[in-house]
């Protein structure tokens, strides 16, 4: 049955009655559309609800029990390098992005498309060059900072009690950051790339029981070639990146919730 | 941002605290009606949802037992501003950052190696920096045991061995809240860790060059000893220093120490019988 329309409140006799600058206008307009259709207000008010009644803060503060914050800022540096970290591999995922617009994971011809397509992009792209280079020194910078942000965890024992669990996934994700930068190193297939990629699959191959799934299902065989290429360029462009961005959304909300361990 | 401030309750006869999540009688919010509180929900549930409310139940009232317990709750301020304290902060460091990537991209840009060939192996082989280490661990075969046992055969693998170096060091990584526990956090605190730590340091150092050892103007045994003997040498030296402080620091450890618990009344020891 049709709601008789009538009953409900007359939003736009209320809107011209008000007196409105163009600017409030448009936007009450559109909320009210979009409120009608979405009820938005249910979700504000439950937004609210979480802001108030989740304190997303461990009971205890260390820089309140000690009154450490004029002793904070020295730290600051240290403490940044998680957010670093974060930044690195931002840059690292738009610079990545205008890369892959470009290279083509493909080792036919001699040398490479692979290759070529890396050529042409340092050589002939406009601004290529740059790109790659950012691409690589953000990756870099960004493998820097975890290691970095890893000592200072254990240096300030910052792993301990609450935050066992954040720990290993921090492991988690460093181990996952080398893969992407190993499967990145493969790409352009030139010799440092093959000879790695050569070292690779003798690792994997020398895993007790696992080694040949292993290295079939990472590297598509026991000898380098277009299955290798194909997979490295999967894992780095669709398979590390959900997975990363994911690890570090559960890294840094854990973080959320638990709070900074604060130095003392 | 200013919110109203929590007074200490002296005794909470008056305003009980609640176990439903919406804390003490005058918190800034009042809990909404609608809202069914843990205990309802556990009163209406049964079995393991059951449980669950009940233990939801208890660990809010842990919280708001030590809530109301602390007095260092008691401020007008809960946090810096987001404007324009961190978000001010926030775009500085954030430019900053982006600044120092892009000056490294433009002062040494990569380069790329020839083509791709399998049959010519190049005399140096080389991973990334960040992965010398791994590359390094891959390089222990002296370590591995060659047993009488089997005959003076090694017991596994010399590159199974490296692989699994690897894995016992991440896997180390990983356990490490579990094998050191504990409240102290300060490396003067617990010297031995700290010092653990540093070793760790210089062997990810030492062993990344002995996986470059082909490119290092050293002996190549004396190296491998090196590799090892450095970073206990470290740790030692380390582990001695931070003894030295911690006496240095005793005066203050002591009165933080006291400060929250204060000395018992001193009585003198019974005779013994």
């Amino acid at each position: 049955m049709t709601p008789d329309l009538k009953e409900h409140y007359d939003y736009s006799k209320w809107l011209s009655e008000k007196e409105l600058t163009p600017l409030e206008k448009t936007y009450l307009t559109i909320l009210i559309w979009a409120d009608q259709r979405l009820r938005i207000v249910d979700y504000l008010e439950s937004m609210e609800n979480l802001y108030y009644k989740i304190n997303m803060q461990m009971p205890r503060s260390h820089t309140e029990q000690y009154n450490l914050d004029n002793k904070f800022w020295y730290w600051y540096p240290l403490f940044a390098l998680g957010t670093f970290s974060v930044i690195a591999y931002i840059v690292a995922a738009i610079s990545g992005a205008l890369l892959g617009f470009y290279y083509s994971p493909a080792t036919a011809g001699d040398p490479s498309v692979a290759y070529n397509q890396i050529t042409y992009i340092m050589t002939d792209l406009n601004f290529g060059f740059m790109l790659r280079s950012i691409h690589r020194w953000s990756a870099q910078v960004m493998v820097a900072a975890v290691f970095l942000h890893m000592l200072r965890v254990y240096f300030v024992g910052a792993y301990k009690e609450p935050r066992e669990l954040n720990w290993i996934i921090g492991i988690i994700l460093i181990s996952l950051t080398l893969m992407f930068g190993y499967t990145g190193y493969l790409l352009p297939w030139d010799q440092l790339s093959f000879w790695a990629g050569q070292i690779g699959v003798e690792m994997a191959l020398s895993i007790p029981i696992l080694g040949e799934w292993v290295a079939q299902l990472m590297f598509g065989g026991f000898s380098l070639g277009q299955a290798t290429l194909q997979r490295m360029y999967i894992l780095h462009v669709f398979v590390l990146p959900f997975a990363v961005t994911t690890v570090i959304a559960i890294h840094i909300g854990i973080v959320w919730m638990q709070g900074i361990a604060e130095p003392h | 941002m200013k919110r109203k401030t929590y007074k200490k309750q002296k005794d909470n006869v008056e305003f009980p605290i609640l176990t439903d999540g919406s804390g003490l009688m005058q918190n800034p919010v009042p809990p909404d009606d609608q809202t069914p509180s843990w205990s309802e929900r556990k009163s209406r549930s049964t079995g393991l949802a059951q449980l669950t409310y009940e233990y939801f139940e208890r660990a809010r009232l842990e919280d708001q037992d030590i809530r109301s317990r602390a007095d260092y709750l008691e401020r007008e301020v809960l946090g810096f501003p987001m404007w324009p304290h961190e978000v001010v902060r926030g775009f500085a460091i954030t430019s900053f950052f982006i600044g120092i990537i892009l000056l490294l991209s433009a002062v040494a840009p990569p380069h790329i190696a020839a083509p791709a060939n399998p049959s010519q192996t190049p005399a140096v082989i080389l991973p990334d920096w960040y992965l010398y280490w791994s590359f390094g661990l891959l390089k222990l075969e002296p370590l591995n045991p060659a047993l009488s046992i089997l005959g003076g055969d090694k017991i596994m693998l010399d590159r199974t061995f490296g692989v699994l170096a690897n894995l016992v060091v991440v896997g180390f990584l990983a356990a490490l809240p579990f094998v050191n526990k504990g409240k102290a956090r300060r490396p003067v605190e617990e010297p031995f860790w700290a010092a653990f730590g540093v070793a760790g340091v210089v062997f990810a150092f030492t062993v990344s060059v002995l996986s470059v050892k082909n490119l290092v103007p050293l002996n190549s045994h004396l190296l491998f000893d090196l590799t090892f003997i450095l970073p206990v040498l470290f740790g030692i030296v380390f582990y001695s220093l931070l003894k030295t402080m911690r006496e240095g620091y005793m005066y203050e450890l002591n009165r933080r120490y006291y400060r929250l618990r204060p000395p018992k009344p001193y009585r003198p020891p019974k005779p013994p019988k």
